[in-house]
């Protein structure tokens, strides 16, 4: 994960809080916070190459397909839930959204917008995009629900999510004007902390 | 890796949770590989229902191998180049630690069925005993399958400054009802041998073997699942030159038939019974009114779960049970369901991805 993205979502999360990320990967991100912000923090992964790092890491992680219902964790009182670039891979992104802000205070999502121009010229050309955010071939690719900035927010806003804060990353990684300005074109990723109404 | 047992003496006695105290006890032990200077690299490990202080390697002049020799050893899961393991046969067990066999200081006669009832908390208590005579404050790792994890689990709750790690693998916080039920076919076929004679056959020099055997017999099935013996039986008819017993007919009756016999030949049926009734009892959260989230509070090791998918006598869920409790009161804990056909006996063997998440849970800060 790129600094820039990284630290925006370390400053949103409070020191010793308690955190989950859904799709943890190698629980680089959680080691992060769990080094430098003291909060209590669990991994939920399903590659079994990741788990084992996330274990190396002494990252507690728990092996666990996200589709398959993530309700238990209600009862853990989290204060902040993660979704790092996985949304897009669940079979129903809404749905998994609605339980993330059930089960915690607070959801930090980034997901990678099909609607960037390069994506659009990939598409213009008759092929799948391929870009840094989305670097895997049609044929190998986990996403199942890509989707732009404005269906995104456009979700937030029928379900009643809040989105308190965002940010519209380019495809270096960081912000300029015309990603802000026109996010939905020139952002390559967008990085949300929701929250419920 | 040869290894050799000894018998440690606590004079110090225990005082059990059924109320009764032994003034002393002994302990069987095996240890593996050498304690560092600080002391700092030692791993415990808990045995099963039936298994004993003979973990891994060879004994001397014997072909034994340890019941664990696949994750204990040189280079294995549980490396003993760099760790200096122990494992110890559980109080009211029949390897040579106190117990049903063992003589009855007032009587004079072996306690047999009047051995004192002992518990999950009783071993941990004895086994912490064992730490001290080891100079051992902190235990690198406390780790164990099915009986010997609800031990794993039991240590990082009674003694939380006591170990950096548990390994908790195919167990559970309590039996299940069915774990319970079980259990009672194996004892009630040990009580319905006419050897047993109300547990006093060592007084008549006899042993109730024929229920041994059915116990076991039964105990091999649940630790087994459909998908393995099917793999390794069939419906295949056994050999009629290598029939055990004339009414066999289909391999995996002989196989039953051999592995309870053999059983029944080592197994003292007391012991059979109490240690049973120990997995029976065992409620991690029985000291917190059965709530298991406040029971874990206190825990301050790091939690590994291990459950395995084919394992329906402690299947996966009872591991992510413990894991849930854990997580909601801030105890860093993992939970990894692992393939592994062999049921709940799975635990015992070394498949890759269980090693490898064994050696990075060991080996991580």
């Amino acid at each position: 994960m790129n600094n820039q993205k990284a630290n925006i979502i370390k400053n949103w999360i409070p020191n010793e809080s308690k955190v989950i990320d859904f799709g943890c990967g190698d629980g680089s991100l959680l080691k992060n916070l769990i080094d430098q912000k003291g909060v209590h923090g669990y991994g939920v992964e399903i590659d079994h190459a990741k788990i084992q790092e996330c274990v190396h890491k002494g990252i507690s992680i728990i092996e666990k397909d996200i589709d398959e219902g993530i309700e238990d964790f209600k009862s853990s009182n989290f204060d902040v839930a993660i979704m790092v670039s996985s949304i897009q891979c669940l079979k129903e992104p809404h749905i998994a959204l609605r339980k993330m802000l059930n089960l915690s205070k607070q959801c930090i999502v980034t997901l990678p917008n099909l609607g960037f121009w390069k994506c659009r010229i990939d598409l213009a050309l008759g092929k799948m995009p391929v870009t840094p955010n989305l670097p895997s071939s049609w044929y190998e690719t986990k996403n199942l629900h890509l989707c732009t900035i404005k269906d995104f927010e456009g979700l937030c806003e029928s379900e009643g999510f809040l989105i308190n804060e965002r940010f519209y990353l380019n495809d270096k990684g960081g912000k300029n004007i015309l990603s802000s300005a026109m996010p939905n074109t020139f952002a390559s990723e967008g990085v949300y902390l929701l929250a419920r109404k | 890796m040869k290894t050799s047992s000894s018998l440690i003496k606590f004079d110090n006695g225990i005082d059990l949770e059924c109320g009764v105290r032994l003034d002393s006890f002994e302990l069987m032990v095996e240890t593996y590989g050498e304690l560092n200077e600080d002391k700092s690299n030692g791993i415990l490990v808990c045995h099963a229902f039936s298994g004993n202080h003979h973990a891994a390697g060879a004994l001397e002049n014997k072909k034994d191998i340890g019941w664990w020799d696949s994750i204990i050893g040189p280079d294995k899961a549980v490396d003993t180049n760099k760790y200096f393991v122990v494992c110890s046969n559980n109080l009211g067990g029949c390897s040579g630690s106190s117990g049903p066999l063992s003589t009855n200081p007032i009587s004079k006669k072996p306690y047999g069925k009047d051995f004192p009832s002992v518990s999950v908390v009783d071993w941990v208590n004895s086994q912490k005993q064992l730490s001290d005579y080891f100079g051992i404050k902190k235990w690198h790792m406390v780790l164990g399958g099915s009986l010997g994890g609800m031990q794993a689990l039991q240590w990082s709750i009674s003694f939380p400054e006591s170990l950096n790690k548990a390994g908790i693998f195919a167990a559970a916080a309590k039996s299940s009802t069915q774990n319970i039920a079980m259990n009672e076919v194996g004892r009630e076929a040990i009580r319905k041998d006419k050897n047993f004679i109300d547990g006093n056959y060592l007084l008549h020099d006899v042993k109730p073997k024929n229920g041994l055997k059915t116990a076991r017999m039964l105990g091999h099935i649940t630790y087994s699942s459909e998908a393995i013996m099917d793999e390794k039986f069939g419906r295949n008819f056994q050999d009629i030159t290598s029939k055990i017993d004339r009414d066999v007919d289909y391999q995996v009756e002989n196989y039953l038939q051999y592995k309870g016999e053999k059983f029944s030949d080592i197994f003292d049926a007391n012991s059979y019974i109490l240690m049973t009734k120990a997995m029976d009892g065992y409620d991690a959260s029985c000291k917190a009114d059965g709530d298991l989230e406040q029971a874990l509070s206190p825990v301050k090791a790091k939690l590994l779960l291990v459950g395995f998918d084919s394992d329906w006598l402690y299947p996966p869920k009872r591991s992510k049970e413990i894991q849930l409790a854990a997580m909601n009161v801030n105890v860093a804990c993992s939970c990894v369901i692992l393939e592994g056909k062999q049921g709940h006996d799975s635990f015992l063997f070394a498949s890759d991805r269980y090693v490898n998440i064994l050696k990075a849970f060991i080996e991580a800060e």
